[in-house]
């Protein structure tokens, strides 16, 4: 029996690692060889008459002269103020997100009482649209004679302006408005499983409501809050749509993902922008990374 | 999808004209969303080492039809259904039609064998030597192409395709200004020509250029007399690109291709556009009340004047090459063809459907008359032409900067 045991448990745990595979499959076909892909068009060539990319599959035919260039436009060229501009724009649009996301997270998670599920199928909502319908509905809020202009004259405010003529605000607003469900489900999740007892322990010790607040449950919120700041705003640097649809193709608003789309649908270039691809995602990346020391760092000392 | 549905709402000729080849900004964009930007890259990667050749041989005289699918390349909304419907019941076959959203797109396609197809509905001019030299599309065999007599003479033989060999063409329009009448004076846009772009301040944020880089630098270029619109000197570009930059200040210059619904609706006041903007807005994108007098369309004489057009073609590796024919033929026809436009809103290359005729069918209202280019404006127009790999990327990577924010 005894001798049994160690086979019987090893093989429910290559039973359990079989259930990985489908998964592990996913990632290779679509993540892993995605990315070689775009390696091998950004270090690739292009047909002289066609201007398809022709991949470079071997690394060592690789030919870096598209990336070094494109790299050097990213520090000191043209494509700096478009980084730079991405950067502020989904910045704003996470600040917006925090502003706005975490009370409702917060109300809906702890406040909400029975009205809990309401405000959850409420906050589900949004997914039932395509995000494309709602930046299009957005358009028709916001133009001149739109709903937005005629709200703003029932209060006496100025009521012409014209929102979609390239300011920066109604790309923040766009962005903020079509991830700001994205960044409340994750939230709301971390911020129901907080153990009340602490946050009734915080009061008992005399801690005010607001002390207790920023003393207990926004530590504890701290890992919602990092999981749902990373899903919102690894989209939000490669969206290129709601730009389009809210400044008309403004040249002030231009974001990272326009230039992408640009060289890969409208140009003969498809190198620059596979390498622009490349280099979006070495930067989030890089935050990527961050993201997972933090919370490897939060589970350790929780564990302690 | 939504941009359609407006449409026809507000359609006064019914389900016609419902011209949005320039939806495919709107469609590409969609596309987009549905698959990624790294899609392409790996529908690109498919049999590009699959090096072809000219086709030098067209397919027999005298053959019979295939019995299909017929299949088209075509932009969405860029061919009036009930034309198509028309063919499948004269030849008794299906026709499938698959949509692209910008023309390199559809090349990028057709080289991976990512779309099978068998006429390509609307070559771009530019790129159809480097479709004849890449192999995919195959000669004519013009005893099938009865009607080609119909055509406009001056594309008997274009400069894109000597002789018409491998193309006829199929939809042609000007580039020039497209504004409101009831905004800016016709006899002012008139005596300042593109100046007026440049010096439209009171309009910011209501003014646009096309979406295209050759387009939107030539008209800098034209601005300053040089009609050398295909040139590669990277001085020329780089003027042309400061130029440009300039109406980002300015007149917080839009980019698009938009103009034929936003001048109608009003949200543009003064855009660099395409004559057939001007006709496809006055049928059918103008809000209840404005009547078509708000709209006026100005372009350079000939002789500085661009005029572009798409082309119809059979490719290379078609299945049904026989049919193919029969289908350029048939939208050749004098009848087909204006029964397509009435609904497309751009207009056909045939001779008989010329400004009298469309202005006296109702099609394009008289005022509209310099939308429809004269065999003159055609005879001298300058014509964008293709400029090789490293000349195409001078324009791409200006034309970058300029998006960047200049």
């Amino acid at each position: 029996m005894t001798a049994a045991l160690p086979s019987r448990r090893g093989g429910s745990s290559r039973i359990w690692a079989a259930f990985a595979v489908p998964g592990i499959g996913w990632l290779v076909a679509f993540f892993v060889v995605s990315v070689y892909a775009v390696m091998a068009v950004a270090f690739g060539d292009v047909d002289p008459f066609l201007k398809t990319p022709i991949p470079a599959w071997n690394p060592l035919e690789w030919d870096v002269t598209t990336m070094s260039n494109v790299l050097g436009e990213v520090f000191n060229g043209y494509l700096r103020p478009v980084f730079v501009r991405t950067f502020w724009f989904v910045g704003l649009a996470l600040l917006g997100c925090i502003l706005v996301g975490y009370p409702v997270a917060y109300f809906a998670a702890r406040k909400a009482g029975r009205s809990k599920g309401l405000l959850l199928a409420a906050l589900v909502l949004p997914f039932w649209i395509s995000y494309l319908m709602r930046m299009l509905a957005w358009t028709n809020l916001l133009q001149p004679d739109g709903f937005v202009n005629q709200v703003l004259g029932w209060f006496s405010l100025p009521d012409n302006r014209n929102w979609l003529d390239g300011d920066w605000y109604t790309v923040v607003i766009g962005l903020m408005y079509g991830y700001v469900p994205f960044f409340i489900l994750p939230l709301y999740s971390t911020l129901e499983r907080i153990d009340g007892r602490l946050i009734e322990a915080g009061r008992d010790l005399g801690a005010s409501s607001m002390q207790t607040f920023i003393r207990v449950t926004l530590p504890l919120s701290v890992p919602g809050l990092m999981a749902a700041s990373v899903i919102t705003i690894l989209p939000m640097f490669g969206d290129y749509y709601t730009n389009t649809y809210l400044t008309s193709g403004s040249p002030r608003t231009e974001m990272v993902g326009n230039q992408i789309e640009n060289y890969l649908r409208n140009t003969g270039q498809p190198q620059t922008g596979a390498s622009l691809v490349l280099i979006l995602m070495a930067m989030l990346f890089v935050l990527m990374v961050y993201y997972m020391v933090t919370t490897i760092r939060q589970q350790r000392a929780a564990e302690r | 999808m939504f941009a359609i549905l407006t449409h026809q709402s507000i359609n006064p000729w019914g389900n016609h004209m419902s011209s949005s080849r320039r939806d495919f900004f709107a469609r590409s964009v969609q596309l987009g969303v549905l698959l990624g930007a790294g899609v392409p890259l790996l529908q690109a990667c498919g049999g590009s080492d699959d090096k072809r050749s000219k086709v030098a041989k067209s397919i027999a005289d005298g053959l019979p039809p295939e019995k299909g699918p017929l299949r088209i390349i075509n932009y969405a909304d860029y061919v009036n259904l009930e034309v198509i419907a028309d063919f499948e019941s004269k030849y008794g076959v299906k026709v499938e039609i698959t949509t692209i959203d910008t023309d390199t797109e559809a090349t990028t396609k057709l080289a991976s064998g990512a779309i099978k197809a068998d006429v390509h509905h609307s070559m771009a001019s530019t790129s159809i030597g480097n479709l004849i030299a890449g192999g995919l599309v195959q000669p004519l065999n013009k005893s099938y192409l009865t009607n080609f007599p119909n055509v406009i003479s001056t594309f008997n033989d274009p400069w894109y395709d000597p002789g018409a060999t491998y193309s006829v063409p199929y939809t042609f329009f000007g580039t020039g200004i497209g504004y409101r009448t009831d905004r800016i004076d016709p006899a002012l846009v008139e005596a300042q020509g593109w100046d007026t772009i440049w010096n439209a301040t009171d309009f910011k944020g209501q003014v646009s250029v096309l979406d295209d880089e050759r387009e939107a630098f030539t008209m800098a270029m034209l601005r300053k007399g040089v009609t050398d619109i295909n040139t590669t000197d990277q001085k020329i570009i780089d003027q042309a690109l400061a130029d440009v930059s300039e109406l980002i200040d300015l007149v917080n210059v839009k980019v698009n291709i938009e103009a034929y619904k936003d001048i109608p609706e009003g949200t543009t006041s003064v855009a660099q556009t395409w004559s057939a903007d001007l006709i496809a807005g006055a049928a059918g994108y103008l809000p209840e009340g404005v009547t078509d007098e708000v709209l006026g369309f100005w372009h350079p004489p000939a002789g500085s004047y661009v005029v572009t057009n798409d082309s119809m073609g059979v490719l290379s590796d078609a299945q049904s090459p026989v049919l193919a024919h029969l289908y350029l033929n048939f939208l050749l026809d004098n009848e087909v063809a204006e029964k397509n436009f009435s609904w497309v809103g751009y207009l056909p290359a045939i001779a008989k459907l010329d400004a009298d005729y469309v202005i006296g069918a109702g099609y394009v209202p008289e005022h509209l008359r310099n939308c429809v280019p004269t065999n003159d404006e055609i005879a001298q127009a300058l014509y964008l032409k293709p400029l090789g790999a490293t000349g195409d990327a001078q324009y791409e990577t200006a034309w970058a900067k300029f998006t960047a924010g200049g």
